[in-house]
């Protein structure tokens, strides 16, 4: 039982962040070994390695890098997904605070391979303390010639700018971060193919890599050491290593890296413990069903948790104890999604605010029983109809509550107040 | 009859040419700022986020429609996709705010680490409602969703930077504190947004250009004086 | 055209063959497989919206072996493009109930208001509902409340309680009109559409959203509470508000026109329509119609017979041909007429009076259109179809506000390039409302008056960029003097500016000139200058390039070819050329003078100075709409007697001794040809407000008869088939072989040609 850091291998280095420390440790020689090679050679190499995407859907890396057009007719593009708004997510905000140049490292690389001259590091208007670490350290690369034209005499040009969100979840979604980038209003397009898919009609309708700052923190560690040994750590179908954000009941919150397919219960204790009695585990951050205590006997990597009926998601991993009330945690996410959607398609933008006005009724002590099966049945009308992601995300949690938690609601709705005495999960 | 509503009972609606250019009032380093961006993206309407972040510090911390005309005619695009965008995103402050924003975060984690109470009790402490700003000015609370700081929650951001771990104590020295900097309100975290687009060359030639005006400017001085 | 790749595909188990990429709710069509939709719209969108979510359909695609992969989710058939093996089921159980989920959403927080909503009876919210919906709600929350129905502009109102955010009204605005008036504010359901502030929505093409508007969101304020749709008739007609010729509906009760729709038409307007078109035809209900006859007595008028009008001004004019000639009479007027009624106009002034005086122009320069054009290219003013310009790579907008003056070619151009790319030139003194509608044109700034300076410049440019050889002829000479740097200085553009727009000019250059360039000064020179403009870039032959003098009325292109002009005959023969004469008065069966007669501007000054017996306006409000209308109201004053032919007691009319009543284009048939020469019907649709208001068709050919010169005509239908003999450029366009799209008359390749073969035929 311990961590098992590639991601945060050099992360206790005092001014790991700083160029001159993150050389002395490394840095930037896989970027001089990718030059090296042939732009195929650093997809095969990323192939070899099994990584898939960490921020939330676990696609196949390789698939999106190979995909994309291996001519220049096009400008292409590179953008890096930071905008990390998953509730119970935090991971990308440490790896950009602490050890950016590991993610300009990978994106430079990532340039190289998909022949983009240009990448855009998309950070939530929120994240302004990761965002000037980065500015920094971006100052930093292009001084020392590891962005900008003729990277390192290569003739490789990749420059790279940092763009701010404003406060949407909504633009974590790839498409919509394409339509915000581009100054729309974040709303997730048609861009082609569909998501996950890799883009050849992304940013102005260009050929688009799009990754999470995690999948692209991994890349030059691949590099420098080879595909077949990051894919040697992990399980055969989810290779390497995963950072978990740990929060809520638990001693020691914090992101935490692990092998793909350690014990849930480990990663439990890494992080301290649980506070009090567990009642559940929301492992891959707010958008996947909710796994209760009972059904935590299960390994961290993408096919386990599926199996136990949940996702490994973008591993935001919340503990929740007896005290928390699920039919307010509930209404609270559903809040979330209501306020979050971005109101283009219509069962996202009517659902999700229909199911928070149920959710409001319950809590005020109008709830009828039948409401439990209009919540899922509306979760029903939902899922898989809406534009994006974001309506699945909305149902998902909220369906799986019901399963494993009805008794809870049923006992609200007919008693006005909660089975949970709880002093935390005052909600409304 | 169609006739029984007329244009002129409603008195909002005024007409508006965006032939004419509206009034500007970003600053010389704004301008510069803004062009400089615009050479980052294919498109002048990419610098669309960052241009309303350049205005909402140029507007004193919030977007009056004034703001959103002069983005619109910066950028050349309608008044009225400026404020589609504008009104999408919750950074950006469509009414006056107060001097510094408290934005309590009680999304999930945070709701069951304590997020509601910090909320409740700066509210009673500051003597209003979440969403509404001090008599005085100084302080805008608001409620936001998840800041993804939840391994210190409950958590709390504040101009250009969060805090966590927060307990009643440490808020009520957090706001004395607060009362006396300048550098985590709402303008300070505008700018800092806007440093972040900022390569240091564009800064330099940012700097050179100003120094530039600056320096003409004055020979116009001597030369009138 | 490449060959466009087919794909099989097999929706509903019925196998078909289908372009490669298109959408899926277009190719069920095909096969008559009704697929429900809201937010999709055929011509918006460089992709679909798909937001709606109505238009659902399970899809898959078939795998080598013969089995099916189904796609996890299902599919908007919107946005699903067409690929060899895809397998698509509309009608399934899970679709079924997918389809009464989303409606089932769309109406928690739509008003239950239909029987006072504009929409009712023509609504695909209640259609759907009705096909596709759910009996019941389960919805027990508040609906969504803001403030009900309330204007944005003259014309429209917007509801925001209904709408049902489809999209298609931001949409429009955004990429097909281009001002960007209406957007999205917030989001999730708290999303509305809003202009800027609310201010007020000045689109000049906002009565397009109302049509595309799916629910009653945005109505109009003209047709609000009028009718039902079900009890109203439709007719065909063309809009007559500019030389556009756009298609639209006539909705109609008897008696009464209730609103105006844009009408199909892929060659002219799409499916489009201006707010001229669609607001402007008001006036055919205006209860200031006249109704009869009108003479003067003394200061007063009167109303007559018909019989005694014309008896007035038939005697009038006998009086003064006898006493002063033929020549003394004159009419003004045309380019409000039909074809038909226009080569009726110049026939009576021509046959039954015999003068050649007679003009349809009002504006400064009076374009005869036969001059460099014609020669030079075979077409009076314009050789690029609307539909054409969409395919420009350039579109040079010269001395045009191009929005408002051919609001329909605006669209093409900007599709031209929204849509595929093209570059967009633009040259005005001033800032126009155009060059807001596209991202960054080249815009020419030019000092007023400078257009000849400005087109030899980029002739000059243009020419010395290619190859040394081409230079040393007459064109060269003509404008080498013409530097970039003389040119720059004259015109106030900068050096930058021309080239840039100068290098843009190639092959597939299409070049619009409006009403600056139509009356500048030197128009002559101007045109010249341009019409070897567009010879050098290669564009003299192209469909997708070529010069474009925009007409300013509904009907002066026709006008002009049916001969309403002192010195042409119908076909832009010259009433001076013996061949062309005589080919007409063995038509006709009279002799003709063999004079120019005299134009608008030389009838009014004579009128002014009291030489002309009579002058006969038809359809046009001199007083005001000459431009000069001092001299149109002293020529008014002074003339011996003056008929007024209107539909209204105009500025004009006041001076006649006699007011004829006309009907409008909405009481009678007959085709106009617009800008780019297409000539399209219009049909009967409503009663005259009166028996006594008669079409211009039948005043002329009366009035004829009691000049004791009958021209028999018994309808427009059989005055058509005699302009086809009289300019055989009309010679296809009998009225029962009318393609839906209308017929544009072909450039001649010789003028003399088309004389040869008009003699040919009689
Ligand atoms: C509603 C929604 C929100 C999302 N938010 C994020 C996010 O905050 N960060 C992120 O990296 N991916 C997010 N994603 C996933 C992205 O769409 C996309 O899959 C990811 O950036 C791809 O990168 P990867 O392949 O490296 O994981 C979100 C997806 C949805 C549907
Ligand atoms: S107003 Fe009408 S057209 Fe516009 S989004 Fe709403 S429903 Fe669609
Ligand atoms: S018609 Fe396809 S989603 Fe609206």
């Amino acid at each position: 039982m311990a961590e098992l850091r590639v991601l945060f291998k050099d992360i206790d280095i005092p001014g790991i962040d700083t160029l001159d420390v993150c050389e002395q440790n490394g840095g930037y020689s896989a970027l001089k070994k990718a030059l090296g090679m042939t732009r195929q050679q650093v997809i095969d190499e990323v192939k070899a390695s099994g990584l898939r995407g960490r921020g939330g859907a676990g696609f196949p890396a390789w698939i999106k890098w190979n995909g994309i057009p291996k001519d220049e007719s096009q400008p292409h593009y590179v953008l890096c997904n930071a905008d990390e708004g998953e509730p119970g997510t935090f991971k990308d905000r440490e790896l950009m605070m602490r050890h950016p140049h590991q993610l300009i490292e990978g994106m430079v690389i990532a340039g190289y391979a998909t022949l983009a001259k240009v990448g855009y590091i998309y950070i939530r208007g929120e994240y302004t303390e990761p965002a000037r670490v980065l500015r920094r350290a971006i100052d930093e690369a292009y001084r020392a010639g590891y962005l900008g034209k003729n990277i390192l005499g290569s003739g490789v040009d990749f420059d790279l700018y940092l763009h701010m969100g404003a406060g949407s979840y909504e633009c974590g979604e790839e498409s919509a971060m394409m339509s915000s980038l581009m100054g729309e209003r974040g709303q997730p397009r048609l861009k082609f193919p569909h998501a996950p898919l890799p883009t050849i009609a992304g940013l102005w309708d260009c050929p688009t890599l799009i990754n999470n700052v995690e999948t692209l923190s991994c890349v030059p560690s691949i590099i420098r050491n080879g595909g077949a040994w990051y894919a040697s750590m992990g399980t055969e179908k989810s290779t390497g290593t995963k950072i978990f954000s740990v929060s809520g009941h638990v001693n020691k919150p914090g992101n935490y890296e692990v092998e793909m397919g350690t014990p849930l219960m480990e990663l439990l204790e890494l992080a301290g413990g649980v506070k009090g009695k567990l009642k559940a585990v929301i492992p891959g951050g707010s958008s996947v069903p909710i796994l209760p205590a009972e059904k935590c006997d299960v390994n961290l990597d993408y096919e386990s948790l599926q199996a136990a009926g949940t996702m490994l998601g973008s591993g935001g991993f919340m503990v929740l104890n007896d005290t928390v009330c699920i039919v307010r945690f509930m209404r609270r996410t559903a809040a979330f999604y209501a306020h979050e959607s971005c109101g283009k398609c219509t069962p996202c933008r009517e659902g999700t605010r229909w199911m928070l006005k149920i959710f409001d009724r319950i809590l005020a002590g109008g709830g009828r029983q039948e409401d439990i099966d209009l919540l899922l049945e509306i979760c029903d009308q939902i899922d898989g109809r809406s534009y994006c992601g974001l309506g699945d995300a909305a149902a998902w949690p909220i369906r799986a509550s019901i399963k494993h938690y009805r008794h809870e609601y049923e006992y609200f709705i007919e008693h006005g107040y909660s089975v949970v005495e709880s002093k935390e999960a005052v909600t409304v | 009859m169609s006739e029984a509503i007329r244009l002129s009972d409603y008195t909002h609606v005024r007409r508006l040419n965006e032939k004419e250019p509206p009034p500007l009032r970003f600053s010389e380093r704004a301008v510069q700022e803004l062009e400089r961006i615009k050479r980052h993206y294919p498109t002048k309407r990419a610098a669309m986020l960052p241009a309303l972040w350049i205005a909402q510090r140029e507007y004193g911390g919030y977007l009056p429609p004034e703001a959103l005309m002069e983005v619109a005619y910066r950028l050349g695009t309608s008044y009225a996709v400026v404020e589609g965008v504008a009104s999408f995103y919750t950074m950006y402050n469509k009414r006056p705010v107060g001097r510094v924003m408290l934005e309590v975060c009680t999304n999930l984690t945070c709701s069951i680490c304590g997020g509601y109470e910090i909320l409740r009790y700066l509210e009673q402490k500051l003597g209003i409602r979440a969403g509404e700003t001090t008599p005085d000015g100084q302080f805008t609370l608001t409620e936001v969703e998840c800041l993804n700081d939840c391994g210190n929650a409950p958590v709390m951001q504040v101009g250009n930077r969060y805090f966590g771990g927060l307990t009643p104590e440490k808020l009520d020295a957090l706001l004395e504190e607060l009362k006396q900097r300048e550098d985590h309100t709402v303008v300070q975290l505008a700018d800092t947004i806007v440093q972040v687009h900022l390569p240091e060359s564009d800064r330099q030639e940012i700097e050179r250009a100003l120094a530039g005006a600056q320096a003409g400017n004055e020979e116009q001085d001597e030369q009138n004086g | 055209m490449a060959e466009q790749e087919l794909v099989t595909i097999e929706i509903n188990g019925i196998e078909l063959q289908v372009p490669k990429g298109e959408m899926i709710i277009e190719s069920a069509k095909r096969v008559g497989v009704d697929i429900p939709f809201f937010c999709y719209h055929p011509r918006l969108g460089k992709g679909q919206a798909a937001n709606c979510r109505m238009c659902l359909v399970e899809a898959g695609t078939k795998q080598p072996d013969g089995s099916v992969r189904m796609m996890p989710k299902p599919q908007t058939s919107c946005s699903l493009p067409a690929s060899q093996g895809l397998v698509v089921y509309t009608d399934t159980v899970a679709i079924q109930k997918a389809r009464r989920g989303i409606l089932e959403f769309l109406l928690i927080n739509h008003p239950l208001d239909c029987p006072v909503c504009d929409r009712g009876g023509e609504c695909p919210l209640q259609n759907n509902t009705l096909f596709y919906g759910p009996g019941v709600t389960r919805y027990v929350e508040d609906k969504r409340h803001l403030p009900k129905a309330f204007p944005i502009s003259d014309y429209v109102v917007l509801d925001r309680e209904r709408c049902i955010h489809c999209a298609r009204c931001t949409r429009f605005s955004q990429e097909i009109s281009g001002d960007a008036q209406l957007e999205f504010l917030k989001r999730g359901a708290d999303m509305m559409v809003s202009t800027f502030q609310d201010t007020e929505f000045t689109s000049c093409f906002s009565g397009n959203t109302i049509e595309l508007c799916p629910v009653g969101a945005l109505t109009s304020r003209r047709y609000r509470f009028r009718a039902r749709p079900w009890d109203m008739k439709s007719q065909k007609s063309v809009c007559t508000r500019c030389s556009n010729g756009c298609n639209i509906w006539l909705d109609y009760r008897p008696k009464r026109l209730v609103r105006v729709l844009g009408r199909e038409n892929e060659a002219v307007n799409e499916e489009w329509t201006c707010d001229r078109g669609k607001f402007g035809h008001e006036y055919i209900n205006s209860d200031r119609r006249l109704l009869s006859p009108l003479v003067r007595q003394g200061e007063k008028f009167v109303t007559a017979s018909w019989a005694e009008a014309y008896q007035v001004i038939a005697s009038r004019i006998q009086q003064a041909v006898r006493a002063h000639g033929a020549d003394s009479v004159g009419a003004i007027g045309g380019a409000h007429l039909s074809n038909e009624e226009a080569y009726l106009l110049q026939k009576l002034m021509r046959v039954a009076i015999g003068t050649n005086n007679l003009d349809h122009r009002l504006e400064r320069n009076q374009l005869a259109g036969g001059d460099t054009l014609l020669t030079r290219f075979g077409v009076p003013f314009t050789q690029t179809a609307i539909a054409d310009i969409e395919r420009a790579k350039t579109v040079f907008i010269i001395g045009s506000e191009l929005v408002d003056e051919q609001p329909i070619v605006f669209l093409r151009a900007r599709k031209a390039w929204y849509r595929f790319g093209a570059k967009v030139i633009i040259a005005y003194p001033e800032v126009t409302e155009t060059e807001l509608r596209f991202d960054e044109p080249v815009v020419l700034r030019y000092r007023e008056g400078t257009e000849p300076v400005l087109v030899a410049g980029l002739l000059h440019l243009v020419l010395s960029s290619a190859e040394a050889g081409s230079r040393a002829d007459a064109v060269w000479n003509s404008v080498s003097v013409y530097t970039p740097e003389r040119v720059a200085e004259e015109t106030g553009v900068s050096l930058d500016a021309l080239r840039e727009a100068a290098s843009l000019l190639g092959e597939g250059t299409v070049f619009l000139c409006g009403g600056r360039v139509r009356n500048h000064a030197e128009y002559p020179t101007l045109v010249r200058t341009l019409c070897r403009l567009v010879e050098v870039t290669g564009n003299a032959g192209r469909a997708n390039g070529g010069l474009n003098i925009l007409l300013p009325e509904v009907n002066s292109h026709g006008a002009a070819d049916m001969g309403v002009l002192p010195d042409m005959l119908p076909g832009y023969a010259p009433v001076g050329d013996v061949g062309a004469r005589q080919h007409l008065e063995r038509l006709w069966n009279v002799s003709l003078p063999a004079q120019p007669g005299l134009s608008s501007q030389a009838m009014l000054e004579r009128a002014a100075q009291g030489q002309m017996q009579v002058l006969y306006i038809v359809a046009e409000d001199i007083a005001q709409k000459y431009h000069d209308p001092a001299l149109a109201q002293r020529a008014l004053e002074n003339a011996g007697f003056v008929v007024v032919q209107d539909l209204f007691l105009t500025e004009t009319a006041q001076y006649a001794d006699v007011v004829l009543p006309a009907a409008s284009v909405a009481e009678k048939e007959g085709t106009f040809t617009n800008t780019e020469r297409r000539v399209q019907r219009f049909w009967e649709a409503l009663d005259s407000p009166s028996p006594d208001v008669k079409p211009d068709l039948n005043i002329f050919a009366e009035l004829a008869v009691y000049l004791g010169k009958p021209i028999p005509v018994f309808s427009a239908e059989q005055v058509m088939e005699e302009i086809g003999k009289a300019f055989p450029a009309y010679a296809d366009c009998h009225y029962d072989q009318m393609p839906p799209e209308g017929i544009r008359w072909q450039a001649l390749t010789r003028v003399a040609e088309s004389r040869e073969k008009a003699t040919q035929l009689t």
